[in-house]
Order: structure tokens, then sequence, then C-alpha cells
């Protein structure tokens, strides 16, 4: 089976086999003493049509018992095969040579059935995708007690559902004893990688992989799975692999990280290494690639321009050496090899840098000046104060209530779902707004409303000076239409692959009525608007990189020189690298063109970095909204504080030390609204409250208010300057109030 | 997404194709050239248009015709006068066979480009309505499905004393009867698709960028369901001709004095240890005609599926299948 | 849940009313049973026929519409489906007919069903192995050969069994030897000499498709990332695949079940035919030769119920097996 799907011949095998006799003899004597886990020159590789893919080349590392390593790389990079390679989890085709010893006994080799006795049981894992990674037919609890069966079993039926419920709790899941007969579409996809992780805890595992367990959650659920994994790896004293493209995800918990590029490490270290004396460029670029939540200071990012090399061709020099600015003739000569740089080494893993040039790069270099990152844009409304700039769009007290109905034939109505409920904000020339909220807080449906543009809507919506209200036409409709263009979050699925770049930039044009040759000449300025180059518009869009589609994106919203541009998450279906470029183009054609974006983002560091105006949103309504500094330094509503605590910033030494506020449970329901503050339910301030106090909060609705002057409020450091005028407005009764000791969690790492 | 574009090989090779600036193609040639690769699927168009074009014109090749009785040769083998025998009634078996055939073809055809466009017309029409109208358009579509065609076929075909019977050859009677109960699957899957496509962001840009209703079905829906379309073309090709051979084999389809592949094997059958030419012949024509439409089909499905060229194991499924 | 499915029977209730209304004015348009009548010898006369005619409530001379109705009342005030021109109640015919035609195709139902979901998990299993090859290419073959012919090939080499052996031991058409007179054993062999032929031919045309289905739905759930999850609990990938995916691969396939069985009915037209057991599908084909519209409109009615109930079956099924769909 695998001799003619794999294509190796009978020589290369052997070959193998011997490497693998090898490494593992090797291993044994270099493994430091007590590791768990340590691998020696794994490599991996594929078949497919094009070639042999070698997906993993040469990865080494000890994991020591209850010590947290963080593998960081861009997809494709590698990290997810080295995880499921560890596992044993590689489909039989592929091709896994080096060693890897968990306690010392050589994993690589063993059979399905052997392996068995270590999954699940000494090594365990958690997936990225939550919402697969369980078996629909089986109830939560069958799924965890199967994981205790397969290890256990003479376990009893009462023991191992004792342990179950045992475990339901530890990860923080409410009534366990109940939920263990829920089955996983009845729990939310939070819940569902708690579930994931207690799965995975089940038999005290000495080494627990978890592989992006947190890239497909909301930012208040991340910061409770995180919790939950941190709690989970206390009290088994495992040891963790945690693999993400994130850094700052990675940068509180791990205490050794390993930078994989094109499947090989390129950098690793202890954490403190990694963030602050980064030796190779890749990992400075990355570093810069990736805005902070955290800094006011606006700088551009640092864009990794070109895309990740493939694995067909074996490298004959540095594979970064392509991307790479510092890149010269002697990179191309031979892949530098990952030596010792000499960090602080107070880590396992040693610093170790594949960089020839690791000597020159350090703490003090600036990566922007290496990188030639663009100087910050400047639009020529950035001068004018706000007030005196037109407004390009207006909504007023906008609402989208959806019935919902039950019954068969006679359709009653039993409740309501206010996904949009009595919005108002502005936006003016020039500006970026955004809309921060987790998913379901209906920020999606509020750009809808806005691209809907019709007259029964419940509200009033005036794009360019033309309302809703008074004219709906097709012609009015059309004129809208000119004023306002949507870059679409997915980049593949925004465009239709069966048209040509060309045909793909012409359609807003033809629509609008330009003649052919114009249209031509339109759509060259375009592709170099963006930075594509123009001779590419015969192309089919599956043959750009996600970065690129998403500048044909880009350059479609802007065809009919649009006022005003709707960004729905434009970056977060791209690699951090990628996204940087993007990010950049957007700042500079906003400056340039002077366009004003409404944008939709999960992600408020990218948030922070893009806009100059923000708008919270939680069940419906705006809690809180001003401009993004004031609000995200001086944040006055408690989901706010919650929101901004939840993110992880990358810094080592600042996320040890945070203070991080873990919102209790999910999203409610928009049916299950309560009467008085929608977040009331959550609430780490209402928690905290005298009932004689929160009595308000459970029959008054906030309204939005303006903010006092920040020096008046009290428990407050009167820093800020006290008399600025500010529009910065909140919905709650008692901002900046103590919180509730219960939901905050600070790590005091050692 | 990342881990699953890390161990997806695939993704690792597109990225390849991409970086090495590789040759710009169209999709309809990528199409053309996955199709011409499958050597089943190209057999299978070669025997297709061969059967075909011999069938129109193959009774030239002959000096006989499906009418005219040999009465020096009644029943008999195959031989040189008669390259594939006589009927017991002493009529050449090529000059039936390439007759029936054309028949069979022509309902094949007819049935299988029509009733797929019906189905894309009234899937579309769902879809694009939706609301009620796609309601009431379900429920006759339901209905329809729940006949039982052979009932109605063969009310329809059976000679009682209608006015339409009498001046409508029975071959197009079948015809008819085979269309409107033909399109109902298809419908329900180009409405389901249509559906889908219509939830899609280009669909949705194009919207945005305010391009007329019409245009976007026609720039982009019609085209992203053409593959569907031309599968469901062969696939309904060849469900008319069995059909067809079914009811006649029966009785109650193509009625003498026309014939059809199905008349010429159901006739035979009283007789297939005295007469076995006149059984086997036709049987053989139609698994030539099917199974090369089958073999067309799968290579069709290979070339359209646009996972298909990715992983190694592709070769062995068109293995598999052929 | 039983709500559910009460509002999807009223909704097939109403759609076999339909059904059932169209195929009568197609019959009592299409279908001259007084012509027939006209040519028997010796030739009555047109008043003698529409006077017999009129007797059993299908007078050619009312309207279609006046027929209607009165063919409706019967069926609502007395559950009488009418009379066929010969003379013979509908209803009494009707129950042996079904009797017949569930008897011939129960058994070949149950063994298709098994045989055709236990080979689509092997071949799953084996995939890209010869046995799998050769299953598959088998399947795709049935497709494309016409049932009739298929069991006219089989009952061909039926015969040629009984001409090698040299004794009559399988019987390739009807249900039993008429005036067989012995004890319950000899009964016993006679049943299965009748039964073996068309059975086994309508199985063996009737998995291709399960297998096909089966070993599809469990291929796109093998590499699911719940399969990894179990494997990484530590089941082999055999017992992943078993325990996990074989389950969740049973939902699309048992909602393809429940909706085929009505079509294995449907092919009874011609497996009826040529095996000459005179169920529900031959009696309707020979109600049209005979022109009867009453019995044309019967089957036709009965194959709209039995495609209902198929219907119903599948939701039921689906909700047996899938969790998702009970909760609703």
């Amino acid at each position: 089976m695998s001799s003619d799907t794999t294509g190796l011949g009978t020589a290369e095998r052997l070959n193998t086999t011997e490497r693998l006799h090898a490494a593992g003899l090797h291993s044994a004597d270099s493994a430091p003493a007590g590791a768990v886990l340590s691998v020696r020159d794994l490599n991996v590789r594929f078949n497919t049509e094009n070639g042999v893919v070698h997906a993993v080349r040469g990865i080494d590392f000890d994991l020591m018992p209850g010590k947290t390593l963080g593998i960081v790389g861009e997809s494709g990079s590698g990290k997810s095969v080295t995880s499921m390679a560890i596992m044993g989890l590689l489909p039989e085709t592929a091709d896994i040579s080096g060693s890897v010893r968990l306690h010392g006994t050589e994993l690589l080799g063993l059979s399905d059935k052997a392996m068995c006795r270590h999954r699940g049981n000494e090594m365990a894992m958690v997936f990225q995708d939550p919402l697969s990674s369980l078996t629909p037919v089986y109830t939560v609890g069958a799924q965890i007690i199967e994981a205790l069966t397969v290890h256990n079993p003479g376990m009893s039926k009462q023991a191992k559902e004792a342990r179950a419920v045992e475990l339901l709790a530890m990860v923080g899941i409410p009534s366990p004893k109940d939920r263990l007969k829920a089955f996983p579409h009845e729990f939310s996809g939070g819940m569902r990688q708690r579930v994931m992780i207690a799965i995975a805890i089940a038999n005290n595992p000495r080494v627990l992989i978890a592989d992006e367990p947190t890239t497909a959650l909301d930012v208040t659920i991340q910061a409770q799975v995180l919790e939950v994994l941190h709690t989970a790896q206390e009290e088994t004293g495992a040891a963790v692999v945690m693999i993400t493209h994130d850094l700052g995800v990675v940068a509180g918990m791990a205490d050794d990280i390993m930078v994989m590029y094109a499947g090989r490490p390129v950098e690793t270290g202890s954490v403190d290494d990694i963030y602050y004396n980064p030796r190779m460029p890749y990992t400075m670029g990355l570093l810069g690639a990736v805005p902070r939540v955290d800094t006011a200071e606006k700088t551009s990012l640092v864009p990794i321009e070109g895309i990740p090399p493939n694995l067909i061709n074996a490298p004959t020099g540095c594979s970064f050496a392509p991307r790479c600015p510092l890149a010269t003739e002697e990179c191309l000569d031979g892949e530098p090899a990952l030596l010792a740089v000499g960090g602080a080494g107070d880590g396992t893993l040693e610093h170790r840098a594949a960089c020839i040039k690791s000597e020159e790069l350090g703490a003090g270099v600036d990566v922007h000046r290496i990188f030639s990152a663009p100087e910050v844009p400047v639009s020529r409304f950035d001068a004018v104060p706000r007030a005196d700039r037109k407004a390009v769009l207006e909504l007023t007290d906008v609402r989208k209530h959806f019935p919902l109905l039950k019954g068969s034939l006679i359709k009653r109505r039993i409740g309501t779902v206010k996904a949009v409920d009595g919005l108002s904000f502005d936006i003016r020339e020039g500006e970026c707004f955004s809309i921060v909220g987790e998913s379901g807080c209906g920020k999606t449906t509020t750009l809808l409303e806005i691209m809907e543009f019709h007259r029964d809507q419940d509200g009033e919506v005036t794009i360019g000076g033309l309302s809703n209200k008074a004219a709906s036409d097709a012609k009015t409709k059309a004129a809208m239409r000119r004023e306002l263009q949507m870059v679409f979050q997915d980049p593949t699925g925004a465009l239709d692959p069966r048209f040509t770049v060309f045909e793909v930039l012409a359609e807003p044009l033809e629509n609008s009525g330009m003649a052919k040759p114009a249209i031509r000449k339109r759509i060259m300025e375009l592709m170099e608007l963006v930075g594509l180059q123009p001779d590419h518009v015969n192309r089919f869009p599956n043959q750009f990189s996600g970065g690129q589609r998403q500048r044909i994106g880009i350059a479609r919203a802007l065809a009919v020189n649009p006022k005003l541009v709707v960004l729905d998450e434009p970056v977060s279906a791209l690699d951090v690298s990628v996204q940087a470029g993007v990010i950049n183009l957007l700042d500079q054609l906003r400056a340039e063109l002077g366009l004003s974006y409404l944008m939709v983002a999960h992600d408020l560091s990218v948030v922070r970095h893009i806009s100059n105006r923000v708008a919270v949103m939680y069940l419906g309504k705006i809690v809180e909204i001003g401009d993004v500094d004031e609000v995200f330094d001086r944040p006055r509503h408690p989901y706010t504080r919650a929101l901004l605590s939840a993110i992880p910033v990358p810094d080592p030494r600042l996320e040890r030390t945070r203070e991080r506020i873990i919102l209790q449970g999910d999203l409610p329901s928009p049916l299950d609204a309560p009467q008085g503050c929608n977040f009331a339910t959550r609430c780490p301030v209402f928690a905290a409250l005298p009932p004689a106090k929160q009595e308000k909060c459970l029959t008054i609705e906030p309204v939005l208010e303006n903010a006092a002057h920040p020096g008046a409020a009290p428990g407050r450091p009167a820093g800020g300057p006290p008399s600025a005028p500010t529009d910065q407005q909140f919905a709650c009764f008692y901002p900046d109030g103590d919180l509730d000791a219960d939901m905050l969690v600070v790590h005091e790492t050692t | 997404m990342t881990n699953l574009n890390a161990i997806d090989p695939a993704a690792v090779a597109e990225e390849a194709k991409i970086e090495d600036g590789d040759v710009v193609i169209a999709k309809s040639r990528i199409i053309l050239r996955r199709f011409l690769r499958n050597k089943t699927a190209v057999a299978g168009l070669v025997i297709f248009i061969l059967l075909t074009l011999l069938s129109f014109f193959g009774g030239a090749l002959s000096s006989w015709d499906k009418e005219t009785i040999d009465p020096f040769n009644i029943g008999t083998e195959p031989s040189a006068e008669h390259l594939l025998g006589t009927s017991q009634a002493g009529i050449d078996l090529y000059a039936l066979t390439v007759e029936g055939t054309r028949v069979s073809i022509l309902i094949g055809l007819v049935v299988g480009l029509v009733s797929v466009l019906i189905a894309a017309v009234y899937g579309c029409t769902m879809a694009y309505f939706g609301g009620k109208v796609d309601k009431i358009m379900l429920f006759i579509l339901e209905a329809l499905i729940m006949m039982p065609a052979l009932l109605v076929v063969a009310v329809a075909t059976s000679g009682g004393g209608d006015g339409l019977k009498k001046s409508l050859p029975s071959w197009l009677l079948l015809i008819i009867v085979l269309l409107v109960f033909s399109w109902m699957g298809t419908a329900r899957l180009i409405r389901s698709l249509s559906m889908s496509l219509m939830q899609r962001d280009f669909v949705k840009a194009a919207q945005y960028m305010g391009v007329p209703a019409r245009r976007i079905v026609w720039r982009h829906l019609v085209p992203n369901i053409g593959s569907l379309l031309v599968l469901d073309i062969t696939r309904g090709v060849t469900g008319a001709i069995l059909s067809e051979v079914a009811f006649s084999f029966i009785g109650i389809g193509i009625k003498v004095p026309d014939v059809s592949l199905g008349v010429l094997i159901g006739q035979a059958t009283s007789q297939v240890s005295t007469f076995p030419w006149m059984f086997w012949v036709p049987l053989t024509v139609m698994f030539l005609l099917t199974g090369s439409l089958a073999m067309m089909n799968d290579g069709l499905r290979d070339a359209f599926d646009p996972s298909s060229s990715s992983i190694g194991s592709a070769k062995k499924r068109k293995k598999a299948t052929a | 849940m039983l709500r559910y499915l009460a509002k999807r029977a009223v909704t097939y209730v109403v759609m076999i009313f339909l059904t059932t209304s169209a195929g009568y004015f197609l019959a009592v348009t299409s279908l001259q049973p007084a012509l027939l009548e006209q040519e028997r010898i010796p030739r009555p006369t047109p008043e003698q026929v529409a006077n017999s005619f009129r007797l059993k409530g299908l007078d050619p001379a009312l309207s279609p519409w006046e027929r209607y109705v009165d063919w409706l009342t019967g069926i609502v005030t007395r559950w009488d489906w009418g009379r066929s021109p010969n003379g013979a109640y509908i209803n009494a015919e009707f129950t042996d007919r079904v009797w017949i035609s569930t008897r011939l195709f129960l058994a070949s139902i149950i063994l298709t069903l098994i045989i055709g979901v236990a080979l689509g998990v092997y071949t799953a299993a084996r995939q890209y192995k010869f046995s799998d090859r050769a299953i598959t290419s088998y399947s795709y073959l049935v497709y494309i050969v016409p049932a009739p012919i298929a069991y006219f090939l089989v009952q061909l080499w039926a015969i040629n069994i009984n001409e090698t052996v040299g004794d009559r031991i399988l019987f390739v058409t009807g249900i039993s030897t008429p005036g067989l007179e012995g004890d319950g054993w000899v009964q016993f062999l006679d049943m299965l000499a009748h039964y073996a032929v068309p059975t086994f031919a309508i199985t063996i045309v009737g998995w291709g498709a399960y297998q096909i289905a089966q070993r599809q739905y469990l291929l796109d759930n093998v590499n699911a990332d719940f399969v990894r999850t179990a494997r990484a609990k530590g089941l082999t990938r055999n017992q992943a695949i078993t325990r996990h995916a074989l389950r969740v691969s049973f939902i699309p396939v048992a909602q393809s079940i429940a909706f085929t069985i009505p079509a294995i009915f449907a092919g009874g037209f011609f497996a009826e035919k040529i095996f000459a057991w005179h169920g529900v599908g031959s009696w309707s084909i020979d109600a049209i030769a005979l022109q009867d519209v009453n019995a044309a409109t019967a089957t036709l009615a009965y194959g709209s119920v039995i495609f209902a109930i198929g219907a119903i079956l599948a939701d039921f099924a689906t909700t047996l097996v899938d969790p998702r769909v009970r909760m609703q």
C-alpha cells in the first residue's frame, strides 16, 4: 500500500530505518535526564501529485515535566504536522523519521495498536476546532468515559462516571452531573473546547499537546479556555506543547518557544530570549507584524513581503532569504544551521537561531528599519477637527428585531431576537470607525442593515447625505452604492472562482456604465494602487495567495471611488505576516484617498492600530463608544474592561503579571435579554455590588452617557488630562466599579 | 484553519504553483485536460460518438432496411448477406439495430438535455424567489416525485381512443412522459445549490455593487452550477435510455411498429434459445451505450471535482469506479 | 417530535389526495373500457355496454367530474374503490394483491439492506484494495443494466441450472405450484423453490446502490476531526472508525434507506411482470391494458401511500440516529 503511494524506493526506506536507529541512539545520549518528551531530528514527508513535500525538517526539543513549550509559526510551517507526528496520528502514507521518546520509550515506528497505550494516557491532545472534534451522536459523558475505559478497563461504571463529573467540574462546566447526558450540539464552542480538555486530561497525561486550542474562539472565551488549560496543567503537572500562530497567546504561558518556518525551527530559546532578544529576522518580523492592544503609539506594522516557499524542492539556501530584507548572496549558499547564540540561557531550550547574521541582530536593532516599514501615512483630514468634517454615514436609532416563531400551521410569536437594538452613530470623513464585540453581539447585522438600505427599515441610515427614509428607489440606491462599498472577511469566498481578476474588477465599473477603454485604464490603476502586478489581471483568484486575494477584494471595493468602505473582518482570515501588509495598505489608502472606514473586527489589537474611533457592542447595543485611545486606555464600562483584559499581549513580562478579568459563561441568547442592564448576568462589577445597588442594574436600562471627567471617577488615578473635552460615552451606572474577586485572575509565575 | 493547511499537502503544492508563476490556464482548459487524462472517460466518449454516428448513418452501409422481408433468410444466423442475421419475420437485424439505437439515443439525448434545462429553470426560480413561491413549487415537485412514473407512462402510451395518441408516434409520447417525470431530482439539487451560492460572499458583493438580479443569476449562478448541469446531462441521458429499454422491454414504452433497443430486446426474450443473436445483439449495443455514458460521467466527475487532482489517490479512485 | 411527524403525515395525506385525484382524471379521460368491450364476440350493442357499465358505476356517459365525485364519495363514505369493467370489486382484489407483493419484496428488501450496508462498510475499510474495486465496480455495473433485463438474465441462468441438473429444482415463474398436495415440509420446499429466483434477482440488483452510498458516507467520515479525537484518546484507527465514523455515517444512509424502500416497490412492477407474481405492480399494468380506470387509480394511490410511508420512515429513522434532530 504505502510502497506505491510514497514512491520511495526500497533502498531509501532501509535508509530511513537506519536513520531512525541512529537518531534513536543519539537521542539516548543527549537527552537531558528527566525530560518527559525528547524529539530528535524529526522529519515528515508527504507524497503529492506534484512531488514529495518535506513538511517537517529536523525538529529537536526536550520537554521537562510541568513546563510549557510554545511552537509558533504560520500556516504551512509544519507545526501541526509536528504535533500529529508525535501523537502518531498522521496518515500511513506519511514518511516519518527521527526519534520521539516519551520517558525514554521510542514512539516512532510503533504500530497503531502499541501507540494506543500512550495516546490519551501519558500523552494527550487538544485540537483546534471544537465544533467538529466531538462525535455528534454520542453524549459528552460517553465520550469522556470512553477515554477512561480505554486505559482503565477494570474501572467500575460508577467510578468512571464520578471521574467524568469531576473532570467536567474541573474544566468549569456548571452542573456537570446533568451535563454528562448532553450532546455536543447543545454546547457552545467554548464549552466544547472545555470538554475536549476534560477528555485530554482524563488519564492525567504527562504531556499535553494543544494545537491552536483557542483560535476558533472569541477573546473572552479564549481567556476562559486558556485559564482552564492553566488549571489543567496545574492539576496534572503535565508538560504542555502549545501550538499557535498568535504570539500573544503563548507569551504568558510558555517557558520556551520554538519558531518554525518552512518546516524547520529557525529560532529556539526561552520565552524572554525570543521576545526581547530575537536573533533571526523572521522572528523579529513576526513580532513587529502584530499590532499591540496596549500601546497608543502609532507605528506602521512590519510587513513580511512574499509567501513561504513550497516544500517540494529541497532548499539550497536559507528558506527565508527570498523574503528577508537582510538577505545577501551568502544567505543563498546552503541552509544555515540552528546555532547557539548565547542568550540568557534561562530556559530548557538553548537560545539558538538559524541565521548567519544572528550576531548582527538582537534587542537593540530596530525591526521597522530592517523591514523598511512604511512611514505612518497622514490623511489630509487628520488635521481637521472632527466636528468640522462632514459625516459620510449616520445611523439614527437603527433596530433589527427578528421574531422568533413557533408552531406548525399557525405560527405564534414566542419572542423577539433583538439583533440590533437602537443603534446611533456617525462616521466622519477620513476616519476609521470600528465596532467590536463577541460573535453574536450584532456587529455583522449592523453592517447588513447598512448595506440593505431600504425604506422599511426601522431607523434612519444616511449615506453621503442620502437617507433611506427619503428615497430608496433604484436610482438612489445606485447613487448610494457609489458612496459605499464592502470588503469581505474571506477573500476566497468573496471572489467568483470563475472570474479572472480583470472580470472581478470590471464588474462594478461596467455596472456604473463606464466605457471599455476607461475600464481597462482604471483596472491598471487599481492593481497598482493595491500593490499587485498589473500584468496579473488575467489570472484567476485561485492563483493568488490569501493576502493578494484580499488586495483584489480591496481593489474591487475602491473601483467606483467610494467615500466609505465597509470592512468586515478584513484580515482575520490571513496569516500574521500577510496581515501586516494588508493593514498597512488600508492605512495608506485611507490617508491617500481620504477614505472613511467602517470596520467590524474581533481582534482588538488590529482595531486599536487602524481605528480612530470605536464602539463596543453587547447584545445589540452599544455599551461604550468614543475615541479609540480614550476607550482603550480608560475603559469605563465593565464589559470593555473585561474585553480588553482578555486580549493576550506579546510581552511575556507584562503577561505574567497582568490582572485578567475572566467573564463567566457565554454570551447569553439575545432572546433571554434581561430587563435592566443586558450585561448584568456576566458583569464583574455587578457581582461585587451590594444587593441594594444591584437592584438598579436589574430594573433600569442604562443609556449611553457622556463620560465625566476621568479624574472625577473614584478609585482611578487622576493621571489623564482632566479637563480635555471627550466624546467618550458609556452605558453603565457603576463605571470603574470594584470587580468581583472571583472573576479576577493573576498568574504569579516564578 | 492553520492546522488543516499544514497537513494538507495540496495547499502546499498549490502555493508552489503560485510561487513558480505557473502557466496561467483557464479553468475550462484545466477541466478538459483532466478529462482527457482519464483514459476510460475518453474511451467512453469515443464509443458513444461512434454509436451515434453509426445509428444515424449506419443504415447506408447495408442494402437492407427495417421493413423489407427477405423471404430466403428467415430467422437465419449472422452471415455474409445479413451481418447480424435476420429476425423470424426475415427482417435484417442490422437494419433493425441501427434504427433501434437511433431511437434510443434520440430519446436519451432529448430527455437528458431537456429535463436538465427544465430542472435548471425550475430550481433557479425556486432559489431566486424563495419564500411562498419556493414553498408552492416545492410542493408541486414533491407531488410529482410521489406519482409512480411507470403507471403514468403506461396510461399515456396505452392505445386508448385518445386522439393525441393516434397523431403522435409512440417514441415522442414516451419522450414527453419521461420528461415530465425525470427532472425533479435535479431541480431539487439545483435549488439547494443555488441557495447556498446566493449566500456566498461574491454574490453578496455583486448585490452590494448594485448589479441587477438577472445579471447576477446569469453571470454568477449559472456558471457556478455548470459542472453539476453537465454531469446531470450525462446521468439524465443514461437514465432515459435505461427507462426506455425497461419500459419497452415489458411492453409499455415504445410500441411496434416503432423499434428501439428495448423493443428488440423485449421481443427476443421469448426465443432466446432459438434465435440467441436476436437477444444478445441489441443487448450488447445497449451495454455499450450505457457503459460508455457511465465511463464519461466518471471522467467528468473527476475533471470537475476540485479536490480530485490534489491527492495522490485520485488516480486510484478512477480505476476503482471505472 | 411526534407533533412533527404528525405534521408531516398531514402534508402527505394532502399530497396523496392530490396525486390520486390527478391520476384518476388522467385515467378517466384516456382509458376507454367501452371500446374494448365493443370488440367482444358476440359484439354487444353500445346500449348493452353502457347499461352494464352503469350498473358497475362506470357510466361512460357521465362527465369526468361527475364520475370523479361519485368515485370519491364511494371511497370517503363506504371505503369502496369501485369495480372493474369485468365486475370484480377493487377492494377484494386489492387485498390479495398487496399480500402477494409484500411477500415478494419483504425478504428481498431486508437482504438488500443488510448486504448493501455490510458490503459498503467492508469496502470502505478496504478502500482501493482488490475486493473494494471488484465490489464497487460491480455496483456501478448494476447501475447501467435496466432492472427487468437483469431479472430476465437471472431467470435465464436459473433455467440453465435446471437444465444442467436435469430436474426442475428452481421455479422461475409463479408463486406456488397450483394444486400441490403434501405435508408442511413439501409445501415449504415448494415455497423455497418459488422464492429463490426472484428474491435472489431483486437482491443482487438492489444492493449496489446501498453499497456505494454506505461506502461513500463512511469514507467521508473516516478522516473527520472527531475520529482523530477518538484516536487521540487511545483508540486504534479501526476502533475509532467502527465506534465513531460508522455511527455518524448511518445518518444519511438511514434516510436514504427509508426513501428507497418505495423505489424497490416501484421496481417491483418489473419483477412481478417477469416472474409472473400477480401482485399490485403487474395488476396496475394489466389494469391499464384492460382500460380499468378504478384499478389503475387504486394502484397509483397505493404507490403514493408507500412513498409517503417511506418518507415518514426516513424522518423517523433520522431522529433515531441523529440526536441533533431529536432536539426539535
